[in-house]
């Protein structure tokens, strides 16, 4: 039957090459996925050989009842292989249940446990990886290629198994019955398989030739609607009306080629089948006439060829679910292979008071190649100081604070934390003294208290909770929300306002309460009334920590003990706000470039 | 227009094409009812001890009848799949030219995913209800109706026996259905909340590496998955609790045929033949049974699909020619552009134009600067009628733009847009999309006056190169030239340039409207800009702000006015002496 609810379309630029069914490297590390499910695999298939038993079963039932008891009138014998037969429906179905549920098993275990992996693993690559990668395409990893490689467990090798089984069965059960008569059903298996082999073959090019055109339709369906401005300023519709209707055409065109191999497939079959009841009409009326056939065997015959017939018609499409399969493994495992380049180094760092916690030397910094963002950077910041980082956009700021906890590694020079290179702590560790917290908030669905927390999960109490939104002047907001600190945030904090984002992020940052916080404040501008509340958290939240903030706000310049004006990758001028302004240099302009606005 | 009538409407070309794939259903039916028949007759003859040709002759029959209804069954699916498929093809283009006519703001209402999932995905499931859906409820209705009259003609007790657990199946297949589709609901909807949570954590890698959140990301995510796997093996148990069932119920079936059928044989009211005949017939009707559901829910999603197709269709091509629009239109080169006291304002929104009077004569370039969101986009959007303003307030040569052509309106005007937009194609498609016919001297004298020419040669396939994920990846400088050469290329006595030099440096933007002096003297040009050395060239200059026009005149008398633009002009001096620092 076939499945509900439909899978997502597939990119349409990630064209189905469809290759192998079959690839021994691939296979192997297959295997090892479903190695902990061995017994229940194994299970699903020893299952096939009593199911196949009693199916072959059936028709000779039917044989002895014709043979036995109908045709010699023996009414009380027949109701005996009734009995019979509906010992073989009622055991029928309880395996068939069985081995369903089980197959289905594995492949949903196996969905499992490669989801998991292909989650976790990407939670370790690093942020140029994300950069490479759109999300929509490791999306598609995660979760639909793992469902190609699930069906082949739950019904691709297995049920190829059990085809094989019935087909041997049945083979066996004909010729011991009757090899003549056997041999005349299988005269007719090389047209069969010659025929479903060339319409299945055909019928695969066409559905290729069908996918491609799909996707040409539909990425000039995407670029029409993205660029529809264009075309109709251009006055273009008519033209692209005719592209479009071009590519419809051939679209359609294709599909009933696929429609036109598909349907000659089942035509053909079926014509076979019927053939070879005709056949065995012709050769065992003769047999019946020499006494050597029995009317009873004539029919359990003809229910016979119909079993044998059905997989063989059957394998290519379970031919198809290998070959996605394959190409699905391909990927996935393609992504488990990649190694993140900035892995975790061992230190956890020392309790030095005399080496400053922060210090950027000779840094040099670039995304790709040559273009340098960071040319030459250092500077430091000691125990318990405030440093205002400013720039104009693009001078490199947030790029720092990057560096800072190791979403990237420099390309020369380097970065120390607590008199230890960055290269040299442990990840957790280094994220934990040094808490990057951008103000403009990325808020995750779940609760308030949930997005306060983040990781650290058990180790903050409600109290202390609370602490934090009293102190970023949170909590008069968060309680005037129906549910509290429980209340849900929806999906990117849609339900909250700009200046509710950022205090959250202020006490998100007083929970989080890191050795070094660094901030990047937000940009956006808030109403006055906001404004204030911000200010005065923000003053709570700097006093007598150490921190780095990049700061676009004049009141935060003027906390800080000490500025950094960061201009074309480097640090230009220092000093405090009366000083540098004094000085006339970059932050002088900026300082008048703020007021301006 | 409801969805059942727009279906109507789409079938209605197709009648012949459907009638005739029931006329071949219904043969289909007629050879494969036959065919047992002639079994049972051959069987009947064998009994009989009858001779050779006899028997011969039912089986060149059987192979007759099986060659006809392979034909005729391919006929059908030829007809009624083929005519589904024609089907979704006069939908999808009725869509995609519904779709050329629609505003601007429709497609800013909606997100592209959304309309291309329901260009796509849904007209599919239209296209299954009309082809297979179609295909199997006629299918189904005539091998009941065929399947019923061939037993009952053989024995009308037997019928009825035989027929008793249909009742039981169809029970049993509703059931199943109704089960697996709300549990398969219940994976979908996990499945959607597993899809959220990886999209939200890859969106959000660089808070989840800040807060070293990995491994209570792993946590939740295994919660969710663990889930996921709960809900799937509940409805494996489901789909291996019934689907077997349905075997075992046509499986009793065949026990009753066996047992009452054999009794019949016994007591000799039916012949073995006519025994083994029910068997077959009683296989006919098992499968459509149980596809009866499948069958149902393709129709159901497929209405629903054309549902959502429909709202499409129902949005309203507001932007389109007036009944009065004049035939001719004016002579654009002498027109002068004129806003009579328009205030605008976009849908659901505060007004984004305030009470704007503004004559612009023929010829002139004018410079329209501001801060960001005070209107300068709206105001040139409006000309070319991407949003359409109040009647009567804005005119070109004396008559209301409302009243005038799309096409001509159009044509006249030149519109380079903020974000330029290049299709997948040549660049000298991509330059010549408003004049086809543009010859290659032309194109190459217009890239030349952008200084775009060398560039394009140097391309890999010149002029032929493709632009885009399958060709070469140009530059933002380069897109916006290229933008800019297409809206010159054919001539366009007015032309616009919606901050179309963002992309490149100030020194460059001067550079290439210097370059552009004579092209731009020729035309009427509204310059919008946020760069006041560009703007500084213009005749005038116009400052809005918060929608209205505060200041105008030279940019001298502007500057000696002291106000918002000398304001202005100094932030971005400032900004230059930094970056220059």
């Amino acid at each position: 039957m076939p499945s509900h609810g439909g899978r997502a379309p597939a990119d349409p630029h990630d064209d189905e090459i469809l290759g192998k069914a079959y690839d021994a490297r691939l296979a192997r590390r297959l295997w090892e996925v479903a190695r902990p499910y061995r017994r229940v695999l194994v299970a699903s298939a020893v299952l096939f050989f009593p199911i196949a038993a009693l199916e072959l079963l059936q028709p000779y039932l039917i044989k002895i009842a014709i043979d036995a008891h109908i045709l010699p009138g023996d009414w009380p014998g027949l109701s005996g292989v009734a009995a019979v037969f509906l010992l073989t429906l009622a055991g029928l179905y309880a395996l068939r249940m069985l081995q369903s549920y089980l197959m289905n098993l594995t492949g949903q275990r196996v969905l499992h446990d490669l989801r998991l992996r292909l989650f976790a693993h990407t939670q370790t690559l690093d942020a140029a990886f994300f950069d490479r990668n759109p999300v929509g395409r490791l999306m598609t990893r995660i979760l639909n290629d793992v469902e190609a490689v699930s069906d082949m467990f739950g019904s691709g090798v297995v049920a190829i198994l059990g085809d094989v089984v019935t087909l041997a069965g049945v083979v066996v059960v004909m010729l011991a019955m009757n090899w003549r008569l056997a041999l005349v059903t299988f005269a007719l298996v090389p047209a069969l398989f010659t025929a479903a082999a060339y319409f299945r073959r055909q019928s695969r090019i066409a559905y290729r030739g069908l996918r491609s055109r799909l996707a040409r339709l539909n990425a000039f369906l995407q670029e029409s609607l993205q660029g529809m401005t264009v075309i109709q300023l251009s006055a273009r519709e008519p033209q692209e009306r005719l592209r479009f209707e071009a590519l419809s055409a051939d679209f359609r065109r294709a599909q009933f080629r696929s429609t036109t191999y598909d349907a000659s497939l089942y035509a053909v079959v079926e014509a076979i089948g019927s053939a070879a009841v005709a056949l065995l009409l012709w050769y065992g009326g003769g047999q019946i006439w020499q006494g050597v056939l029995s009317f009873g065997g004539l029919v359990a015959f003809i229910e016979y060829t119909n079993r044998f017939f059905l997989p063989i018609r059957d394998l290519g499409a379970k031919y198809a679910v290998m070959q996605a399969a394959m190409a699905s493994s391909e990927r996935i495992f393609g992504l488990l292979d990649l190694e993140p380049t900035i892995r975790s180094g061992r230190a956890r760092g020392r309790a030095d008071g005399r080496c400053p916690i922060v210090d950027v030397t000779n840094v040099w910094f670039a995304y790709t190649g040559e273009e340098w963002v960071l040319s030459d950077c250092s500077f430091e910041v000691r125990r318990g100081e405030c440093v205002a980082l400013v720039g104009v956009t693009g001078a490199g700021k947030s790029t720092v604070t990057r560096l800072l906890n190791r979403s990237y590694d420099v390309t020369r020079g380097r970065v120390l934390v607590e008199g230890t290179d960055v290269r040299e702590w442990e990840l957790d560790a280094l994220r934990r003294r040094v808490g990057l917290v951008p103000q403009d908030v990325f808020l995750f669905s779940g609760s308030v208290e949930a997005n306060l927390r983040l990781a650290a999960d058990g180790a903050v109490t409600k109290d202390a909770l609370a602490r934090a939104a009293t102190l970023a002047n949170a909590r008069g907001f968060i309680e005037s929300l129906p549910a509290g600190f429980d209340h849900p945030i929806r999906e990117r904090g849609a339900n909250l306002s700009q200046g509710q984002r950022q205090l959250l992020a202020i006490a998100r940052a007083l929970v989080y309460n890191p050795a070094v916080l660094v901030l990047d404040e937000a940009t956006s501008s808030v109403d006055p009334e906001s404004e204030a509340l911000i200010q005065e958290a923000m003053g709570r939240l700097l006093t007598g920590r150490t921190s780095l903030v990049i700061a676009h706000r004049l009141s935060t310049v003027q906390r800080a003990d000490r500025i950094l004006v960061l201009h074309k990758g480097r640090v230009r001028e220092e000093g405090t706000h009366a000083q540098l302004l004094r000085r006339g240099g970059i932050y002088s302009h900026l300082y008048e470039l703020q007021c301006g606005r | 227009m409801s969805p059942p009538r727009l279906l109507l409407a789409h079938l209605r070309p197709y009648g012949l094409r459907y009638a005739l794939g029931f006329l071949f259903l219904a043969l289909g039916s007629l050879c494969s009812l036959a065919i047992p028949w002639t079994v049972k007759l051959a069987i009947e003859a064998l009994q009989r001890g009858s001779s050779t040709p006899e028997l011969r002759k039912y089986i060149l029959l059987i192979l007759g009848l099986a060659a006809a209804h392979g034909l005729v069954r391919l006929g059908s699916r030829f007809s009624i799949l083929g005519g589904g498929q024609a089907v979704e093809q006069d939908v999808r283009n009725r869509l995609y030219r519904h779709l050329q006519a629609l505003p601007q703001a429709f497609y800013h209402a909606h997100r592209t995913g959304d309309l291309m999932s329901r260009a796509s995905n849904d007209l599919a499931a239209v296209r299954h209800l009309v082809g297979f859906g179609a295909l199997s409820l006629l299918g189904t209705a005539i091998a009941f109706v065929g399947t019923l009259a061939a037993m009952l003609a053989l024995d009308p007790r037997l019928t009825l026996y035989a027929m008793a657990p249909f009742p039981i199946l169809i029970l049993v297949a509703r059931r199943f259905n109704a089960t697996v589709h709300q549990e398969s609901q219940a994976v979908q909807e996990q499945l959607g909340e597993l899809s959220a949570k990886v999209q939200e954590n890859l969106a959000g890698m660089a808070v989840v590496r800040a807060y070293a959140m990995e491994a209570s990301e792993i946590r939740q995510f295994q919660g969710l998955n663990g889930e996921y796997l709960g809900r799937s093996l509940r409805l494996a148990r489901t789909q291996a609790a019934f689907s077997p069932l349905m075997g075992l119920v046509a499986g009793i079936g065949t026990l009753i045929v066996l047992w009452q059928g054999g009794r019949a044989v016994v007591e000799t009211r039916i012949t073995l033949g006519a025994f083994v005949a029910f068997n077959a017939y009683l296989a006919h009707l098992a499968w459509p049974t149980i596809a009866l559901g499948w069958t149902l829910s393709i129709v159901r999603r497929g209405l629903a699909a054309l549902g959502r197709i429909a709202e499409i269709l129902a949005a309203e091509p507001s932007i389109r020619d007036a009944s009065d629009a004049l035939d001719r239109p004016p002579d654009f080169r002498a027109a002068t552009i004129e806003f009579r006291n328009l205030t605008f304002a976009h849908e659901g929104r505060g007004p984004a134009l305030r009470n704007v009077t503004l004559a612009i004569p023929p010829g002139l370039t004018l410079a329209i600067v501001g801060p960001t969101g005070s209107g300068k986009s709206t105001l040139g959007a409006l000309i070319p009628r991407l949003f359409d303003p109040p009647a009567g307030s804005l005119l070109i040569g004396g008559t209301d733009v409302r009243r005038l052509r799309l096409e001509h309106l159009r044509r006249a005007v030149g519109y380079v847009p903020q974000e330029p937009f290049l299709f997948s194609r040549t660049v000298r498609e991509n330059l010549a999309l408003a004049d086809d016919d543009a010859l290659a001297p032309r194109l190459e004298q217009t890239a030349r006056a952008v200084g775009l020419d060398a560039e394009i040669r140097a391309f890999p396939e010149g002029w032929d190169t493709v632009v885009g994920e399958r060709g070469i990846t140009l530059s933002g400088g380069q897109r916006q030239r290229a933008a800019l050469a297409r809206a010159l290329l054919p001539d366009s006595p007015i032309l616009i340039l919606d901050d179309a030099f963002a992309n490149v440096d100030a020194a460059k933007e001067v550079e290439i409207l210097e370059a552009l002096g004579d092209v731009l003297r020729e035309r009427t040009t509204l310059l919008i800009t946020h760069r006041f050395k560009a703007a500084r060239a213009a005749d005038w200059i116009v400052v809005l702000d918060e929608g209205r026009i505060v200041e105008q005149g030279s940019h001298d008398t502007l500057i000696a006015q002291g106000g918002l633009y000398r304001r202005l002009w100094r932030i971005q001096q400032l900004e230059e002496e930094i970056s220059r620092a």
